[in-house]
């Protein structure tokens, strides 16, 4: 594009401004990112000053063939897989359902509803957790006693990895529906109230309406929606942390990534500071979310042409 | 005709009634933890304890001066406010600067450029490599290292790239014309203009900061360099059994974030609703 204000020397103005905003990304984010890949094939360890040696695919074949490691790893993936598909399911359904219903002008005080929902997003993990913590008290607590009404006992948080493992979703989807309701609302917001009004001539029920009117159209929310939630879903950890900490059976790839690289951990998990393989982990989560994303992604353009025409 | 409209009178209001239930139900879900902090903020730790549930007759307000005393959160806080006020107002500096050449198109590599942020969404985690960064800088455990961490941030870049294109050329030409240089047009004339993308920007960033857990625990080591998240964490590893004290600490957190949602929702909902989905 013509570029007007001035020539000669006043013309390398605009790249001087550039260059701190893209030195930074360039450095702090876009550089460590690739070189993920080449830590992958050394034995960095987490202490300055240590000799770094190249040790190729070590990494890799260490962390998905060699004996209980590689079974844990393994069984860390899966546990990653079920958590995205629960919480991308779930989260997705409850938050059109509450959309499509906050979108109905007959509804009252729906803005305290939008508001009351989307709140947990904003406080963040830590608060999220400790929160949900609280009303999960196993000694008494609101849902110990919900429990006790049913003739049920549980230590929630505390109980078998499984129990925990479960818990740990309710709260994700808990903490980020929110975000889901408000992109579908939007969505829905831009479907033409004509649209709605053919169909009522029609005779067309709620159910008919959903079906033809809302549901094609809102494809591009259902896009973004499903993709924002399956690759999130796939690298979120934080709740983990702060809920049960690094715990035998409970493990996704995220939390596994950090705890080897790191070394801090708690319970009967204990590791070093590996971060070359780490590093590798990293790079078998990023194969993970790049496949998973771009199927996912190719699936629903077809969909949305199909649908769109 | 008019038999199809009563018929569908009636669906829509079983729908009504099926509505209302499926919204207190996730009222409850939503209030009900709240509720609980509330209530067991102000209790003694003996009510608590006899009943965890039993709504508070005792109104200990003593627990907000404990937990406010003995966790350290002045500290913890003001850190929080530093890391989220410096980082934010570089990183949004230098983003206009980044964001508004790219889109105008007025820097060689303009489209490559906004593909590098684009495709940031996608690339591996820069855990490993970014701490052995700091590590070889000499900034771990240093807040001039954190602080660096928060200086990028793609999804800004892309927001504030497409709401520069909003703006018309005509603009540039006129103020060129005017005799304005570039560094004012952008400053005093674009900047101005963009405001709302600005704040939509601001409020993704500084929030993100504000709750970061992850960077606090790999990066700092001295206490008196925590943010507010990694502080409540050591306050829970300390009186993690002490329920009230430690509830009236998270309350005290939870309580400016709601008055804050509640005074700025439009840009709030808008920056993390636009961070998600450009994300």
């Amino acid at each position: 594009m013509n570029y007007h204000f001035g020539r000669g020397k006043s013309r390398l103005t605009p790249y001087l401004l550039l260059l701190p905003g893209i030195a930074f990304y360039f450095i702090i984010s876009l550089g460590p990112s690739l070189a993920t890949s080449i830590f992958s094939l050394t034995d960095t360890t987490g202490l300055k000053g240590a000799t770094i040696n190249w040790i190729g695919l070590d990494n890799y074949k260490e962390f998905l063939f060699m004996g209980q490691a590689s079974k844990d790893n393994f069984d860390a993936l899966g546990r990653t897989l079920i958590f995205s598909v629960f919480v991308t399911t779930i989260q997705f359904l409850f938050g059109l359902v509450t959309a499509v219903i906050l979108n109905n002008p007959k509804i009252r005080a729906r803005n305290f509803f939008r508001t009351l929902f989307f709140m947990p997003v904003i406080l963040g993990a830590v608060i999220q957790g400790l929160i949900w913590s609280l009303f999960l008290f196993p000694l008494g607590g609101p849902m110990a006693k919900l429990f006790e009404f049913f003739g049920l006992r549980s230590e929630f948080l505390g109980g078998s990895p499984t129990e925990a493992f479960i818990w740990v979703i309710i709260i994700q989807i808990w903490a980020n529906m929110g975000i889901t309701m408000m992109i579908f609302l939007s969505g829905l917001q831009t479907i033409p109230s004509e649209m709605y009004e053919a169909a009522e001539m029609d005779g067309a029920n709620n159910w008919q309406v959903f079906k033809n009117v809302t549901w094609p159209l809102l494809t591009p929310s259902v896009n973004t929606n499903l993709l924002l939630n399956i690759i999130g879903s796939l690298q979120a950890w934080q709740l983990f942390l702060v809920l049960i900490g690094y715990r035998n059976g409970t493990q996704v790839l995220g939390y596994l990534i950090y705890a080897v690289g790191f070394g801090q951990t708690s319970g009967s998990v204990t590791s070093s500071f590996r971060q070359g393989y780490a590093a590798a982990a990293s790079m078998v989560l990023f194969v993970l979310v790049l496949v998973i994303g771009l199927s996912v992604q190719t699936f629903l353009r077809r969909r949305e042409e199909r649908i769109m025409g | 005709m008019k038999n199809a409209k009563e018929s569908n009178g009636k669906s829509i209001k079983w729908g009504l009634v099926a509505s209302y239930i499926f919204l207190f139900l996730l009222v409850l879900a939503y209030l009900g933890p709240l509720l609980m902090l509330v209530n067991t903020a102000l209790k003694t730790m003996p009510e608590f304890m006899k009943n965890a549930t039993g709504i508070t007759t005792s109104f200990n307000f003593s627990n907000f001066a404990d937990a406010w005393e003995k966790a350290n959160f002045p500290q913890y806080i003001w850190n929080s406010i530093i890391y989220t006020f410096t980082a934010t107002f570089i990183y949004v500096i230098t983003a206009v600067f980044v964001a508004f050449p790219i889109s105008r198109k007025y820097v060689k590599f303009s489209t490559p450029l906004l593909t590098l942020f684009v495709i940031a969404l996608f690339l591996p985690p820069a855990l490993i490599p970014q701490f052995r960064l700091i590590l070889g800088l000499g900034l771990y455990n240093n807040p001039i290292g954190y602080i660096m961490l928060f200086l990028v941030n793609p999804i800004g870049i892309i927001i504030l790239v497409n709401y520069i294109k909003t703006l018309p050329l005509e603009l540039d030409e006129a103020a060129a014309l005017e005799g304005c240089g570039y560094l004012r047009f952008v400053w005093s004339i674009v900047l101005p203009l963009i405001r709302p993308a600005v704040a939509t920007v601001v409020v993704l960033h500084a929030i993100g900061i504000w709750n970061e857990i992850i960077a606090p625990t790999i990066y700092l080591t001295n206490k008196d360099y925590y943010p507010i998240t990694r502080g409540l964490i050591v306050f829970q590893g300390v009186y993690g059994s002490n329920w009230p004290t430690l509830a009236a600490a998270v309350l005290m957190l939870t309580f400016p974030m709601l008055v804050l949602f509640l005074v700025l929702q439009r840009q709030i909902v808008s920056g993390l609703t636009a961070g998600a989905v450009k994300g």
